[in-house]
């Protein structure tokens, strides 16, 4: 039997930045996955885009945290991450769209971002070459930017390390003992893991995990492929993101890496739900057309590589973070809907906060401010708003 | 223009008639040939740095010439490609791509997007002996079949092999050169109906939903739809890391045979050949035919690792070959200029004080194949019927991937509910072909008579018999101890007319014949695969089995057998040596001494291997990478990824065998950790090809002109 302060489930995008805020904060930290390795979930399927321009307070707080935490991460502790302020940039080509982001950006304005709406000829200069026919403009958000998961992923592991986490891979959750609404203890492979507090960060398996501890999770992974283009001179700063559907694909997104390649994600049309992470035939000519449609001089850019990773949804597109009434003690940091990459740290850092101010089921953000996070992103919340910008 | 070709060949047909074309290089005016791609144009004329890389601006020149490493990459006309597979063309404007290749603002909107899509019951990968093998067997059971390959021609690595082929005529045509085994291979295919064949079609992906993706004609993008699926997607050449590996220079031994015998391009000047397996002892074959220099053949092991009869047959030519010893460093200024090599320890650890630095402009590596089975993993991870086939499923000699490729076509039809079995002949023919050496005997002294007789030089078993199906008379016979070709062929009585058959056959040019014409001269008829063009009176340095000189003596007669496209030469000699003499010395002595001399003991400068790159595309040294595993405790190759190796253009294909020396040096058991996942694509694919925008819209100059399809 091994004891720990905390044991984490999932070392991926949420877990790796939990674990190191908690060891930081002198807490006897265990991480498991079953995975290989750290981030082999979908942390390494995250194309790397992170905004504080969303549109519900408590996910604008947590993402002006992580970028302090990813624009820094170099500078205080040596980690190269490619981290880059791009901004992002949302385009708009007909007055419906037009009229959504303006109305927004008085809210996003009023929760203290830095955002406007930029003109064709501002566009045209943060992205030359993107199609002027029809282009009305767009929003411009330009301290959100974007980092490699794969080398944060891999900042952060290195972190916590350092920090004194204990790391099991190659480790599957087999069951969980519950007791008066309390998770006693964790049986990973063979061996029975006990500790105060538990966390739930297993991402597009978070639903699993719940199960085990006797409760469900709205938690409904559904797919997404994304892409990477050989690496060129920059051409374009921000990220782009065009949220127009047509009969096959939804919104799409995306932008030139510090090192010069190109990332790209789109949502298909229907939704694809599962968790079946092999590529298909239909993907690349789909998003490629959408991506020559609005940047025509990409037809020159050389594909290298695409992929397929889950976003964890929840039914309001919203995370869900807090204390269940079933398992008191077993914190869910789940349901990110496709934004573990750019929430984690922020988050990370605010669930390590509370835990150190006494933050518990009754009173989950503890002697903190951050009681409004709980209170949006409540497992006990109605799940009937729809977000805009998810 | 004629400085680096090859203007006569001894088995290759110079074409005279080629098309001369004038294209651009770096405002430079160069001439080429149609069609041939831009990297032999460049090499021919001299040039052999393509690109300086955009982290460190290291020189970067040809390195795989087979599309899939990407280190080649120039900008032609204005657009970043890969210059092995890009066919030159009048007018073309090249440059060197130096840091980070800029986008040309070709911002005109797109304005057709198509998806193109066919439909086959088997989709064969690769058009090498195994898949043309394969093709042919589904083709005549019926089935609808799409062969696709990368190449311009069908025949895989069959086109670039200009020497005999071991094996039998019977099973897999002995005894004929490769280039000429592929033409029938395709021949046998193609007859059937059902069977279509596509060149120049790269697969670039395989998908979940039974589909695969062709880069066709590097332009356009193709959607198959199949049933089932044969990956016969053959081998790529191992990588060997050492300090000045990423030099333009060195390169595969594959790579070298590309430019030599598909290109005719005399590439070098003098090379040196690392590796004694089959590949290294034919690169070595190749070169000489082309008038290249070879220093020598340096092998890690303790002993010749491809068919003796092979390695003799390269040691009479003059070449060397060094046991126990391996290239250690190259140096130069953009390109190799010297080689150091040194001799190793048992774990292949370099000696001190043993080093010596050779005076060559080239390193082949022949180290070793490994199964390109991408393609096969993919499929069974998504479920799709597939068989492999050829070196994708086993690396062996071409023979043996024709009867590969023929069970498995049976096989995949036996899965998809066909009653049909294999020929029971079939898998043992496969096998026997694909056997290593054997045992080997020690052959009694012939001495001569008054008539005509062959002498054996084949002492090693392996899969060959063309000298005792050839002779009309039957006077060849295998001695019958396996019961298969492995056993070694002898002189079964006295009816040998002379005809030289057998010797002109023999792949590894290992049977002469002789006869006593006096009381002290005896005559020796020996094959010749080189230039012909002396006459009667000639001298030439006749040497034993293993290349020790004998002496040196005239050509009184020669004939070219045309079936073999072989010359035989007879010599007369004295008659003591005449069942000595096993071939004719090519090439100069000088040539395969270290600088300094024979003893030419040379201190190189220490350089830890660590610091050399492991990463080619992404310049991320074996030190980096074993940093990186002992800090996190790496236990997965994936994660490798974090540095960006396997993240470069190449797709790991490169470094993906060598990552298990870094896991090695930081102490981690390589098979305690997580293989890398492959993805598509398998090939970079421009966007604007991905939706057949139309040729008009992929870039180039003249780009207009050429108007859409």
């Amino acid at each position: 039997m091994k004891h720990f302060d905390v044991v984490i489930v999932g070392a991926g995008s949420v877990g790796l930045p939990l674990s190191w805020q908690l060891a930081q904060r002198g807490l006897n930290v265990a991480v498991v996955d079953e995975e290989a390795s750290w981030g082999r979930g979908q942390n390494r399927a995250a194309i790397g885009g992170v905004r504080a321009t969303h549109s519900d307070a408590a996910k604008i707080r947590i993402c002006l945290e992580s970028i302090e935490i990813f624009s820094t991460l170099e500078a205080q502790y040596g980690f190269d991450i490619e981290w880059r302020p791009g901004g992002y940039l949302y385009v708009a080509y007909d007055a419906e769209t037009e009229g959504q982001f303006r109305s927004l950006l008085e809210k996003q304005k009023a929760a203290g971002l830095h955002i406007d709406w930029v003109n064709p000829d501002a566009v045209a200069r943060l992205a030359p070459g993107i199609l002027m026919d029809g282009l009305r403009g767009g929003t411009f958000s330009p301290e959100d930017g974007y980092a490699s998961p794969l080398m944060a992923g891999s900042a952060f592991h290195s972190l916590a390390l350092d920090a004194g986490v204990s790391f099991f891979f190659n480790s599957r959750i087999e069951r969980i003992r519950v007791e008066d609404s309390k998770v006693i203890s964790m049986w990973v492979g063979d061996e029975e893991f006990r500790a105060d507090l538990f966390v739930n960060a297993a991402g597009a398996k978070a639903s699993d995990i719940a199960k085990l501890a006797g409760f469900e999770l709205p938690v409904f992974p559904d797919c997404h492929e994304a892409g990477v283009t050989e690496p060129v001179e920059r051409f374009m700063e921000p990220m782009i993101v065009d949220i127009r559907s047509d009969a096959e694909s939804g919104n799409y997104y995306f932008y030139q890496a510090a090192t010069g390649q190109v990332v790209f994600c789109i949502t298909p049309r229907p939704q694809i739900w599962g968790r079946d992470k092999d590529s298909t035939s239909t993907f690349l000519p789909l998003v490629v057309r959408r991506m020559l449609e609005l940047y025509p001089r990409m037809r020159n850019l050389r594909v290298r590589r695409t992929w397929r990773g889950m976003y964890p949804m929840t039914p309001d597109g919203l995370p869900i973070v807090g204390y269940p009434d079933a398992a008191v003690n077993f914190l869910q940091a789940t349901g990110m809907c496709g934004q573990g990459f750019m929430m984690g740290p922020g988050l990370g850092r605010i669930l390590a906060r509370t835990i150190a101010a006494g933050g518990c089921h009754d009173r989950p953000a503890g002697t903190t401010e951050y009681g409004f996070v709980f209170e949006e992103l409540s497992i006990n919340r109605s799940f009937d708003h729809v977000e805009l910008l998810k | 223009m004629h400085m680096n070709r090859i203007q006569q060949h001894p088995v290759l047909s110079v074409q005279k008639e080629r098309v001369r074309v004038t294209f651009y290089f770096d405002g430079e005016e160069i001439s080429g040939f149609e069609g041939e791609p831009v990297a032999s144009s460049l090499i021919a004329a001299g040039h052999h740095v393509f690109s300086y890389h955009h982290r460190d601006g290291a020189a970067q020149g040809l390195f795989c010439a087979n599309g899939q490493c990407s280190q080649c990459t120039m900008l032609i006309d204005g657009v970043p490609k890969k210059a092995c597979m890009t066919p030159v063309a009048e007018g073309m404007d090249v440059r060197t791509l130096k840091g980070l290749p800029q986008l040309p603002a070709q911002d005109e909107p797109l304005v057709q997007a198509e998806r193109r899509s066919i439909r086959t019951d088997i989709f064969v990968i690769g058009a090498g002996p195994a898949g043309l093998a394969a093709a042919a067997e589904l083709g005549e059971m019926g089935y609808q079949v799409l062969v696709a390959d990368d190449k311009p021609r069908a025949g895989g690595k069959l086109v670039l092999q200009t020497h005999k082929f071991f094996g039998s005529e019977a099973d897999c045509y002995a005894g004929t050169r490769g280039i000429d085994i592929a033409r029938i291979l395709e021949g046998e295919a193609t007859r059937h109906p059902s069977v279509t064949i596509l060149t120049n079609a790269p697969v670039v992906g395989l998908y979940k939903d039974r589909k695969a993706g062709i880069f066709l004609n590097y332009e356009s993008y193709l959607i198959v739809e199949f049933t089932a699926l044969v990956v016969a997607a053959g081998a790529r050449e191992k990588a060997l890391q050492f300090p000045g590996w990423d030099l333009p220079g060195v390169i595969g031994a594959g790579a070298f045979q590309t430019l030599v015998n598909r290109d005719l391009v005399k590439a070098y000047r003098n090379i040196l050949i690392v590796g004694s397996g089959n590949v290294g002892l034919i690169a070595a074959y190749h070169a000489l035919q082309a008038g290249i220099g070879v220093a020598g053949i340096f092998e890690a092991a303790g002993r010749i690792t491809g068919y003796q009869v092979h390695a003799d047959k390269i040691r009479r030519m003059g070449v060397p070959i060094f046991l126990n010893s391996t290239v250690v460093r190259a140096e130069g200024a953009e390109k190799v200029e010297r080689a150091y090599v040194a001799a190793v320890d048992e774990k292949f650890q370099p000696l001190p004080g043993t080093s010596r630095v050779y005076d060559v402009d080239a390193i082949l590596i022949a180290v070793g194949l490994s199964p390109c089975n991408e393609f096969l993993e993919q499929a069974q991870r998504y479920g799709i019927m597939a068989v492999a086939a050829g070196d994708a499923a086993e690396i062996a000699e071409a023979s043996s991937a024709i009867y590969g490729g023929k069970t498995a076509a049976v096989r995949l039809a036996c899965m998809l509910g066909k009653k049909t079995a294999i020929h029971v002949d079939w898998e043992t023919t496969r096998q026997v072909l694909a056997s290593r050496p054997g045992d080997s005997y020690e052959r009694s002294f012939v001495i001569p008579g008054p008539e005509w007789r062959p002498v054996f030089f084949c002492a090693e078993e392996i899969p060959c018999n063309p000298c005792a199906t050839v002779c009309p008379v039957g006077a060849i016979q295998l001695k019958s101890l396996r019961g298969t070709i492995m056993d070694l062929p002898y002189f079964a009585g006295n009816r040998c007319t002379g005809c030289g058959s057998c010797v002109a056959v023999c792949p590894g040019l290992a049977i002469t014949l002789v006869r006593r014409v006096s009381d002290d001269k005896a005559q020796v008829v020996l094959p010749w695969e080189f230039n012909a063009d002396f006459d009667i009176g000639a001298e030439m340095d006749l040497v034993d089995q293993k290349g020790g000189f004998i002496e040196r003596a005239a050509v009184v007669a020669k004939r070219k057998v045309a079936a073999r496209n072989t010359w035989l030469l007879t010599f007369k000699v004295n008659v003591e040596h005449a069942s000595k003499i096993a071939g004719i010395r090519v090439q100069p002595e000088a040539l395969t001494l270290p600088l300094g001399g024979e003893q030419g003991e040379v201190q190189a400068e220490a350089v830890d291997d660590l610091d050399a790159v492991l990463c080619r595309c992404e310049r991320i040294t074996l030190r980096q990478a074993v940093e990186f595993i002992k800090r996190h405790n790496v236990r997965d190759v994936n994660q490798l990824k974090a540095l960006r190796v396997g993240m470069g253009a190449c797709g790991g294909k490169t470094c993906s065998q060598l990552v298990a020396k870094a896991f090695a040096l930081a102490g981690i058991d390589f098979a305690d950790v997580e293989p890398p996942t492959h993805r598509p694509l398998f090939m970079e694919v421009p966007m604007g090809a991905l939706v057949n925008e139309g040729l008009h819209k992929l870039g180039g100059k003249d780009a207009g002109a050429r108007g859409a399809p």
